[in-house]
């Protein structure tokens, strides 16, 4: 179970990425948050974002459709220790 | 348009890529993540200097970031659809290093459509030809003036580009022809033919169904252009199956011959993305071998694609005298029908896996948000059988 959630459905890069640092910047150690994006690139940046920070770990991806039919991509973060 | 001024924090990308061409020592820094850079990258008709960083190290760790920079160097950011290259410049411009961000990112630079004017040597010509080059993707199309009459070849997606193109031209738009049913971009024909009240021309060709009210594309027909103005010019069909089988060249006055994805200067169209690599191989060897063959060498070749930017000529313009491509192009070096398939089937490589959706919206089968339509269109064009330095 997530911790907190971010909605950045509709928003472009860079703000998803700069909004999760600051959820994870004010997280605790073990907290997961759970980001909702809509930005098809969201996947790969979440990827390299992860592998360069300090504090998160990206711990799963998968896609939604919203009731749309549009895809929502979901990236589950970590606050390391 | 703008002009550019030192402290401007942003850059066109006409700006950009007219710089780049003319030499300027400018410092690319690519601000995408692995993935993106991996696939596709700016090219100018010279090299380019450029670092990659992604953006997200920047949001990571600034300092070290500037620290990879070289100094004293016109830095221009570019990402994937201009937001995280303005942050980016925002951080650097704080640490005092001058950078500009590229407006709209490589979805900008995809879609960038660069108007080439080509010579016209051809006794009394009255008429002009403009090939528009899609510097991004590598597509051509071409947009064909005679009196206050003009034709659009093969347009792209932008379609107010092209009516407000020809306004400044005198013109209004009369015919929009594509060559054939594109796979590598969403054509802009349909619709534009529909904005302007005109017919749209196109063969599919045996087998397919189209579902644009389209007019009929027969070989040897003629289209007389500007005689309302007393200037004609003749554009004669020639059909040439082969990428697909209702493949279409144009012949423009003369000795101007729009050949789509038939022949390109380096190389020919590849027959395979229909998946029947053998019989539309041996059709392209017919168009090749007999249709083409028997064109005069100073006919000039205008493809509707081109792999890389070492195929720009010195005009600006891709093009190339049949003459020159007759011995130059490996593929129109083969005189055997056999050994011509087996050659093409060797340059199978797989199709992006959006093709099939653009040929269903350009078909009129499927129809596509324009949001949509520019992921399809992210990266080069991959038509070309043997264009070896395409992006993977």
């Amino acid at each position: 179970m997530a911790n907190r959630q971010l909605d950045v459905k509709g928003l472009k890069c860079p703000v998803p990425i700069v909004r999760a640092k600051k959820e994870i910047d004010l997280m605790q150690a073990g907290d997961v948050l759970e980001v909702l994006a809509t930005d098809p690139g969201s996947v790969s940046d979440f990827q390299g974002w992860a592998k360069t920070s300090k504090l998160a770990v990206l711990k799963e991806q998968r896609t939604e459709k919203d009731s749309t039919g549009k895809d929502v991509y979901v990236h589950i973060l970590e606050r390391k220790g | 348009m703008a002009s550019v001024t030192p402290d401007s924090g942003s850059v066109t990308v006409a700006e950009l890529l007219a710089r780049a061409d003319a030499g300027e020592p400018l410092l690319v820094l690519d601000v995408r993540n692995d993935e993106e850079w991996q696939a596709w990258r700016l090219e100018g008709r010279r090299p380019i200097e450029t670092v990659h960083i992604p953006y997200f190290d920047f949001i990571e760790d600034p300092v070290a970031c500037q620290r990879r920079l070289p100094r004293q160097r016109d830095i221009v950011a570019v990402c994937a659809q201009g937001g995280s290259s303005v942050m980016v410049v925002d951080t650097l411009r704080d640490a005092g290093i001058p950078a500009q961000s590229l407006v709209g990112g490589m979805v900008a630079y995809g879609e960038y459509l660069q108007p080439v004017r080509v010579p016209v040597d051809e006794a009394g010509a009255t008429w002009e030809l403009w090939q528009i080059n899609r510097r991004g993707k590598g597509c051509l199309s071409y947009v064909i003036r005679a009196g206050r009459e003009a034709i659009v070849v093969d347009p792209s997606r932008d379609v107010a580009w092209y009516e407000a193109f020809v306004r400044g031209l005198g013109a209004s738009i009369v015919r929009v022809l594509d060559t054939h049913v594109h796979a590598d971009h969403v054509s802009g024909g349909p619709a534009l033919a529909a904005r302007i009240g005109a017919p749209y021309w196109v063969k599919a060709g045996e087998g397919f169904e189209c579902k644009h009210a389209i007019a009929p594309l027969a070989d040897g027909q003629k289209i007389e252009l500007g005689g309302d103005a007393g200037g004609t010019l003749d554009v004669r069909i020639m059909a040439a199956p082969g990428h697909t089988p209702g493949s279409s060249a144009f012949l423009v006055g003369r000795r101007h011959l729009l050949t789509g994805d038939t022949l390109f200067v380096k190389s020919v169209g590849r027959p395979d993305l229909g998946g029947h690599a053998v019989e539309w191989g041996r059709a392209l060897f017919h168009t090749l071998r007999e249709r083409f063959a028997t064109l005069p060498d100073n006919t000039v070749v205008l493809p509707a694609h081109y792999a890389g930017p070492e195929e720009i000529g010195a005009d600006g313009v891709v093009s190339a005298p049949f003459g020159i491509l007759r011995r130059t192009v490996p593929e129109l070096q083969i005189r055997d029908e056999q050994t011509f398939i087996r050659a093409m089937q060797r340059a199978v490589k797989p199709a992006p896996a959006t093709y099939d959706e653009v040929i269903r919206v350009n078909l009129g089968l499927a129809t596509v948000d324009a949001e949509k339509a520019t992921e399809w269109e992210l990266g080069k064009n991959q038509c070309a059988a043997g264009a070896t330095h395409a992006s993977p």
